[in-house]
Order: C-alpha cells, then sequence, then structure tokens
C-alpha cells in the first residue's frame, strides 16, 4: 500500500505536534442558480428520475451559464468565505480543481484578483476529487512553515465543461459548484486546527478516472482527439471498489494518528460522490448513516467543491455544532485519497449554498 | 449451519430490496434487478464476510444465486 500508515516514521504522533497550525475560521459555499432535475435531464438521455435517485441518490444539480468558468464560482465561494472570517485580506489562494479556467496559467491568481487580494500567493491543486482535503494539507504546510498567516483555500470545479453531456452514465453524476474556507495561523490545540492528515495516491490505475485528451500526452501525439477523448471518462465499478476501499482505509489511518476511535466522530463528512460509497463507507467504519454529513441529493458530485460544500450546507443548517469532532475523507482520480480530523470552531454562520445561488439570480 | 447459499442470500437482501419471493437458486442478479454497482457491493461484502476474493468479472449480472454459490465454494475448497 502506498499509503502512509500511521506507524510510518516520518508522520508525527499527537504528541509531537506542536507550534503553529493552521486553524479554520471561515466557511461558505456557493452554487450557480440554474438547477437541472433527473426530470430534466431524462427528457434527452434514456434515464428516469427513479433510476438516478435508486442508483446515486442524487435528485439535482447545478450548472453554470454557457460562457461561465470555474474561477467565477470560485470567486463567489471564495468572497463569502472571507465575509464568514470577517476579513478582506489574506496571503495565498489556493483553488482546488480538476476543471482550470484553461490549461494554463492557474486559476488562483485570476481569483485573487477578482477579490481584490492583490499580491497573494495563488496557485492551484490538482488532485480531482480529493483536492480540498489535499488543499487543507498544503494550506496547513503554508501556515506551519510561517509563510502565510491567512490562506483562502477554495474547492471548485464545473463539471458541466468536461462531462459529455450525452454521455448517460457521468451526466447523471456531476454538478457545478464552489465551496472555501479561511485558514488562520493558531494554536494546535485550538477548536478548528486541521489535521491530522492522510494523504495518499495510487497512479498505476491513472486511467480508471480521467480526460485523456488536451494534455501533453495527447498534444505531442499525432491525430486528432476523438470527442471521446476529450471528455471525462471514469470506470464506475471499478471506482466503486477502489473509492470504498481507500477511503476506509484512509478515514482510519486518520482516527488512529489523531488517537480517536470512531465512535468519537460526530460528523463523518466524506466526498459526496455517491450515496451508496458513502454508506458502503460509514458502514466499513461502523458508523450510523446518521453521522454522515451527505448533501449529494441536492448538488450531485461537485468534484472538488464537495466537502466544503457539504459543511457549508450541514453548519447553515445547524448540524454542525463547535466542539464536534468532525472527519473528512475524500477519494478522486490519480487515484488519490486523503482525510483530516479536526474539532469544529465557533464559526459565523454561513447562508445555504443553494439559497445564495437563487438569492444572486434574482 | 447455514449453507453458502443462504449466506449469499443474506448478503444480496441486505444490499438491495427485492421481493422476497424471487429469491430462488435458479433467479439470476438480472431478474432480481441487481445493477452493476450493487454487484460490486456485493463481491466486497462476500470478501469481507465470507474471505473469499471475487474479480468484478467474474460477477455477472446473467449468472444465478445457485451458480454464485458454488463459485464461493469453489473458492473456499481452494
Amino acid at each position: 500500500m502506498p499509503s502512509l500508515s500511521p506507524t510510518s516514521p516520518s508522520v508525527l504522533p499527537s504528541a509531537a505536534r506542536q507550534g503553529r497550525a493552521a486553524v479554520l475560521c471561515g466557511l461558505a459555499g456557493w452554487v450557480p442558480p440554474r438547477v437541472v432535475t433527473n426530470e430534466e435531464l431524462s427528457r434527452r438521455l434514456d434515464t428516469s428520475d427513479a433510476w438516478i435517485r435508486t442508483r446515486t441518490g442524487i435528485g439535482q444539480r447545478h450548472f453554470v451559464e454557457p460562457g461561465q468558468a470555474t474561477s467565477d464560482v470560485a470567486v463567489e465561494a471564495g468572497r463569502l468565505a472571507l465575509r464568514s472570517a470577517g476579513t478582506d485580506a489574506v496571503d495565498a489562494v489556493v483553488v482546488a480543481t480538476t476543471t482550470p479556467d484553461r490549461p494554463c496559467p492557474a486559476t488562483a491568481p485570476v481569483v485573487a484578483a477578482r477579490l481584490g487580494l492583490d499580491g497573494a500567493a495563488a496557485f492551484d491543486i490538482s488532485a480531482v476529487c480529493t483536492g480540498f482535503v489535499y488543499g487543507l494539507a498544503s494550506a496547513a504546510g503554508l501556515i506551519a512553515a510561517g509563510v502565510a498567516g491567512r490562506v483562502l483555500l477554495i474547492g471548485a470545479d464545473t463539471y458541466s465543461s468536461i462531462v459529455d453531456p450525452d454521455d448517460r452514465t457521468n451526466a447523471i453524476i456531476f454538478g457545478d459548484g464552489a465551496g472555501a474556507v479561511v485558514l488562520r495561523a493558531g494554536g494546535p490545540e485550538e477548536p478548528g486546527a486541521v489535521g491530522h492528515f492522510d494523504l495518499g495516491s495510487d497512479g498505476a490505475n491513472e486511467e480508471m478516472i480521467m480526460v485523456a485528451a488536451g494534455g501533453s500526452r495527447q498534444r505531442t501525439s499525432p491525430g486528432e482527439a476523438s470527442r471521446e477523448e476529450r471528455h471525462f471518462s471514469m470506470r464506475g465499478k471499478e471506482v466503486f471498489r477502489h473509492a470504498v476501499t481507500r477511503m476506509t482505509a484512509s478515514a482510519r489511518n486518520t482516527l488512529a494518528l489523531a488517537d480517536h476511535k470512531a465512535e468519537d466522530v460526530d460528523h463523518f463528512v466524506p466526498h459526496q460522490a455517491n450515496l451508496r460509497i458513502l454508506r458502503s463507507v460509514a458502514e466499513n467504519l461502523g458508523l450510523p448513516m446518521d453521522h454522515c454529513v451527505s448533501n449529494v441529493e441536492s448538488v450531485g458530485n461537485t468534484g472538488a467543491a464537495s466537502i466544503p460544500l457539504a459543511l457549508a450546507d450541514a453548519a447553515a443548517r445547524g448540524a454542525i455544532r463547535p466542539g464536534d469532532n468532525v472527519l473528512l475523507t475524500a477519494f478522486g482520480g490519480g487515484l488519490t485519497w486523503g482525510s483530516c480530523f479536526l474539532t469544529w470552531p465557533a464559526l459565523a454562520q454561513p447562508g445555504l449554498p443553494h439559497d445564495q445561488g437563487e438569492e444572486l439570480a434574482s | 449451519m447455514s449453507t453458502t447459499y443462504d449466506q449469499l442470500v443474506g448478503i444480496v437482501k441486505t444490499l438491495h430490496n427485492a421481493p422476497a419471493e424471487l429469491f430462488a437458486p435458479e433467479a439470476t442478479f438480472a431478474q432480481l434487478d441487481v445493477d452493476s454497482l450493487t454487484l460490486v457491493e456485493i463481491s466486497m461484502r462476500i470478501e469481507r464476510d465470507l474471505g473469499v476474493t471475487i474479480a468484478d468479472n467474474e460477477l455477472q449480472e446473467d449468472l444465478t444465486l445457485d451458480a454464485t454459490a458454488q463459485l464461493i465454494d469453489s473458492k473456499l475448497a481452494q
């Protein structure tokens, strides 16, 4: 297993953690106003509301309008997260995304500029649906190393830009959206201090989840890319098996590092891939489903945005309260996976991500 | 002692809602309306509870419950 085990000498146990930590101090989510229901999809694809709900737990998703890019949704979530943190200045902006505005440059600098965060360090994280957890670890590193005192981390994706609308398998699963957090320098024992982390990858299975064309491999190869190669593809059955296995192991590793047991977890917040993956993982961990945070019914799989959107949704509903133990676990293309344990801090209560979508549309 | 067939039916019933009268040794997964992802869930549960590894291509929708139980038994005997 390439994943770091809790006994790996490079990972410090709880007692060895000291000094500066990254503390969660702002949270928000935003989804574009346009709702795409299962019923709408079933008008042009061979599917139905019942079929989609039974197999995925998804009832609807949100799509950007033609011409809108990932930076557009990232800016909305970022602005709301800064407001939630009560700040208008950060030292770094990190955008976790699989659907950057362009292959070059990164999306984070334009997001920073549009938020008025001139001069802030800005870069993207590319870890597909694990991007937010990788981003948290990177932001925590920037803060622990003293490179930044405050970081805006945004998970943002517009899967509607890479999924073939006629691909019945994937078109029903994915939606667009963004979720963002603000992290500040603080102490490792404060509520909201992020970490312990477990991160891992398995590149031998890179073809399980991919957009084959558009990168250097295809661009230096003769011939034009096919329509299939230009769109997102996923080998569902294999991904399901790997997702359940890796997410279960990663969650367990992180709990061991944090010196906690599954029963200490008040809220398990997994990447919102598909309700059946979440159920399987929660069951493997021995967690009752009412401890599993899910908003997949209303937004679908939103990639790197899914965990912060689920957190924002749960926090807005008052489901997650200060002092609660929260375990984040993600899995995505790469393959990549990761988990993070934290105790929930007192935050300004965010609005519901989709309510804000509607508000901005009016 | 429960047979492999009984254990298999127990696993399928936990993961999939189908009318009880459809469960019979000669019923295929397709007849029970079990989709491909549920087949993965079933094979992972067999692996966990019975200690037998089944590859995704071994558990097909046209396989009967009886044939699946025999597949598990043959692996248990190895």
